[in-house]
């Protein structure tokens, strides 16, 4: 029954429009290049930071450096820049994006050019690094340790969210108020050097064409509620390269809306990701294994589809209310209604916005299981996975496991112990009759 | 009793004075580092109550509702509280000081309740606009604390409360000097002593005891120099003995900090200032901490400046001849900012030694041959 065992990192797509975006991610670091030609600004960045269309509407080419610590996973090379982190001082524990990141630039730095070989050409270096507190600590302490390596202004904003036990009515105001702040001080940073004022009217239209391709997002994501399932999670941690890395681009809505559309033809005509469809699995939470993304499908050789996931996803499309007439306003808005969009319900049930959205998703996706992923070297995704699948399991009778891992560090993983747990997992979830 | 004793004993039986206060119908409030006010507890009439880990037990109920990835130190401190261990606090507040804090807290409050739950967030950022967010974030605290008090804080209260933290800081400043002699004249592991049985009982009783001591140890003979090598620690939580113990076992004397039980809660006042909430805004979102991000300022070297200037002047007044790292494992804004500080103290013809470590007394003495191989080297 067991699958023959596999050894490429990546997953085989169950759609055609994610097999695109490969060339999508080589652009991301080709384009940066192209742009450093051409004397344009190029700015290192960190994911979800609520600061993606400022920089279009500046004309800063983004350079996601965690994107690219993800490629070296799926490349399997990351073990030079790893080994380099740690050998400056950076703990072995410390994020494994930062550890490659650091490593990248220290290797280039000691070499006086990006080193041989580097993934997709390697990172040009960046005219600014961008951090922000969003998700995690280490986003915003990065950049400044890179200082270390290359000489580049640094600015860091915070992303703030109310806790869920908050009364919204008295906090809203003023975490508003603070996020508009931190993202007007971004803008005069971005202003202070490009030597350009910022366009509101072009801040308007990158906000249009982010709102767009996260509105197609979240509909294809609606569509994966159907039987069976037709995307799996593999493609969306490809597909998600559109949404995070071309925020409030054309090439982002384009590319939603050709997946759209194939996804929306797939679910008319029942065509599944696998042929026999058993049992439908919830990505609960965690950094995927870039290293190993084929896992996915050989969870597939037993039947079982991850069908939705809880990481990298697209924000729920909010409603910012009309009398919003200021680009930053909205996107301080909008900031703040996204990250409190559980926020009611977890007060009300179970106190925990993770938690209802889980619930939501079990529901809504038919779900037969959940699996989430810890990674040794993420605090941020992996602290309370334990707690939320206790608190789950308060709700729901499902099987629920926890591999672990890294996100990109090879040396936490081990395939034997992986392969065992999944098929635990599996006689649990052929144990519920299915 | 000579009064290092009764301190000794705090120090031993950390919760045991609160818990009293608690039974005799004071409300305690528990907390977490450094960015949660005492004036504010303290000016409502409750007890605030610094939370603590514990080096000596095994971190063995947590690990079934935290992940192991997870600070040891904030594991330790949710283990004590699955045990019933702090069971005497009235309220538990958490700052978001960083992620496994953060995360954390919604765990702790999830499985162990307090009668009153808040959480204060805390800006990254330093700057204008992040003063005007935390001290929001105060005043929310402060109309959560006072319906759970039953009273509005008085300002004059308030104003008490700044003047009484701020005697304390000048008394363990003075206490610091101490320090400064050779060989020192308080020890680093009495030094630890004194802070933490500071952090369980109410800063009043710890005043008194701290003039005590100060008396008590201007009355300790001169020793004569012993030319042992000087010590400074830089990390993050160190609230057991034993780490600066084995340091000083090993033929060394711990002299200064800058660790989240060390200087970095105490050794700044609080500017009083006409509305007190100002001052304390200003102190405490000041605290030099890894977990804030100052502005970049200048080049390399200027930033790094401006960032550990405030070290160049504890290393030379307190005549450090190395300096060692105690950074709790997982603890992502210290292991990030390890590399940049060893940089700037070696600037400053100051040699480094960085320990990472798991906060268990069971693997200190694993540190023993590094911390004598150091020693060695500077001595």
């Amino acid at each position: 029954m067991e699958a023959n065992q596999q050894v490429k990192t990546t997953a085989v797509k169950g759609t055609d429009t994610a097999r695109l975006v490969r060339g999508m991610v080589k652009n991301i670091y080709a384009s940066a290049h192209e742009a450093k030609a051409k004397g344009q600004k190029v700015a290192y960045m960190m994911v979800a930071s609520q600061y993606d269309e400022i920089l279009r509407a500046m004309d800063i080419v983004p350079l996601p450096t965690e994107n690219y610590a993800g490629l070296c996973a799926a490349k399997r090379d990351m073990d030079r820049f790893l080994l380099k982190a740690e050998a400056d001082g950076y703990s072995q524990v410390l994020c494994s994006y930062a550890r490659i990141g650091l490593g990248f630039d220290a290797l280039r730095k000691e070499l006086g050019r990006i080193p041989d070989g580097s993934p997709d050409g390697g990172m040009p270096l960046p005219d600014m690094m961008l951090g922000s507190s969003a998700v995690c600590d280490p986003r915003f302490k990065w950049y400044q340790a890179t200082s270390r390596y290359l000489e580049a202004p640094t600015f860091g904003i915070d992303v703030v969210a109310p806790p869920p036990q908050d009364d919204l009515n008295e906090v809203r105001d003023y975490y508003i108020k603070y996020q508009r702040d931190q993202l007007q001080a971004l803008i005069e940073f971005l202003e202070k050097q490009t030597g350009r004022k910022m366009d509101p009217e072009r801040l308007w239209e990158a906000i249009r064409l982010g709102d767009r391709a996260w509105q197609l997002w979240y509909d294809i994501d609606r569509l994966r509620v159907a039987v069976p399932c037709p995307m799996p999670s593999q493609d969306h941690f490809s597909i998600m390269v559109a949404g995070h890395y071309y925020t409030g681009t054309q090439v982002a809505v384009d590319f939603y809306q050709k997946l759209y559309d194939e996804v929306k033809y797939k679910v008319e005509n029942k065509i599944g990701v696998i042929a026999d469809e058993k049992y439908r699995i919830l990505y609960g939470g965690g950094l995927p294994p870039w290293h190993t993304l084929w896992i996915f499908n050989y969870f597939e050789s037993f039947g079982a589809v991850f069908v939705i996931e809880n990481v990298y996803r697209g924000f729920d499309p909010v409603e910012v209310p009309s009398h919003v007439k200021d680009p930053v306003d909205y996107l301080a808005w909008r900031a703040f209604l996204r990250f409190t969009r559980y926020h009611e319900k977890a007060r009300a049930r179970s106190g925990n916005p993770t938690v209802e959205k889980l619930l939501d998703m079990i529901a809504d996706y038919k779900i037969d299981g959940v699996v989430f992923h810890a990674c040794r070297s993420c605090r941020a995704t992996t602290i309370g996975q334990v707690h939320i699948k206790s608190e789950l399991g308060k709700y729901s009778n499902l099987p629920m496991m926890q591999l672990v891992s890294d996100m990109v560090d090879l040396r936490d993983y081990s395939e034997a112990q992986w392969k065992a747990q999944i098929g635990a997992f599996i006689e649990a979830l052929q144990g519920r009759g299915k | 009793m000579t009064v290092m004793k009764q301190i000794e004993e705090l120090y031993n039986e950390r919760g045991k004075r609160a818990r009293e206060l608690h039974q005799a119908g004071r409300k305690v409030i528990g907390y977490f580092c450094c960015f949660v006010p005492d004036e504010i507890i303290t000016a409502l009439d409750m007890v605030p109550y610094r939370i603590q880990g514990s080096q000596n037990d095994p971190i063995d109920e947590a690990d079934a509702l935290l992940e192991p990835m997870a600070c040891p130190f904030a594991r330790s401190c949710f283990n004590m509280a699955l045990k019933d261990q702090y069971d005497f606090l009235d309220g538990f507040v958490a700052p978001h000081s960083c992620d496994t804090i953060e995360r954390m807290y919604h765990i702790w409050r999830s499985n162990k309740p307090s009668p009153f739950n808040h959480m204060i967030n805390v800006p990254h950022m330093m700057g204008p606009s992040s003063d005007v967010f935390y001290r929001k974030e105060l005043d929310y605290f402060i109309l959560r604390l006072e319906e759970f008090a039953g009273a509005k804080l008085d300002q004059n209260k308030l104003r008490d409360a700044v003047r009484l933290y701020n005697r304390r800081r000048a008394l363990l400043r003075e206490l610091y000097d101490f320090r400064k002699a050779d060989p020192p004249a308080i020890s680093g592991t009495e030094t630890t002593q004194v802070l933490v049985a500071g952090m369980g009982i109410p800063a009043a009783e710890h005043v008194k005891l701290l003039e005590s001591l100060i008396a008590e140890i201007k009355n300790r003979p001169a020793p004569t120099a012993d030319g042992l090598p000087r010590i400074f620690i830089w990390g993050n939580e160190i609230d057991d003995i034993a780490f600066i113990r084995l340091v000083e076992e090993c033929g060394a004397h711990v002299v200064m900090d800058d660790l989240c039980t060390g200087t970095r809660f105490f050794w700044d006042d609080v500017p009083e200032t006409p509305d007190p909430l100002d001052g304390i805004t200003s102190r405490y979102i000041g605290t030099h901490c890894p977990r804030s991000l100052k502005p970049q300022t200048g080049l390399r070297e200027e930033d790094l400046e401006n960032r550990f200037g405030y070290m160049r002047k504890f290393v030379s007044r307190w005549r450090a001849d190395g300096v060692i790292f105690y950074i709790v494992r997982y603890c992502d804004t210290c292991e990030l900012e390890g590399p940049d500080l060893r940089e700037y103290l070696n600037n400053l013809k100051l040699p480094v030694l960085m320990i990472e470590d798991d906060y268990s007394t069971s693997t200190i003495g694993q540190l023993r041959t590094r911390i004598q191989a150091f020693l060695e080297m500077i001595g």
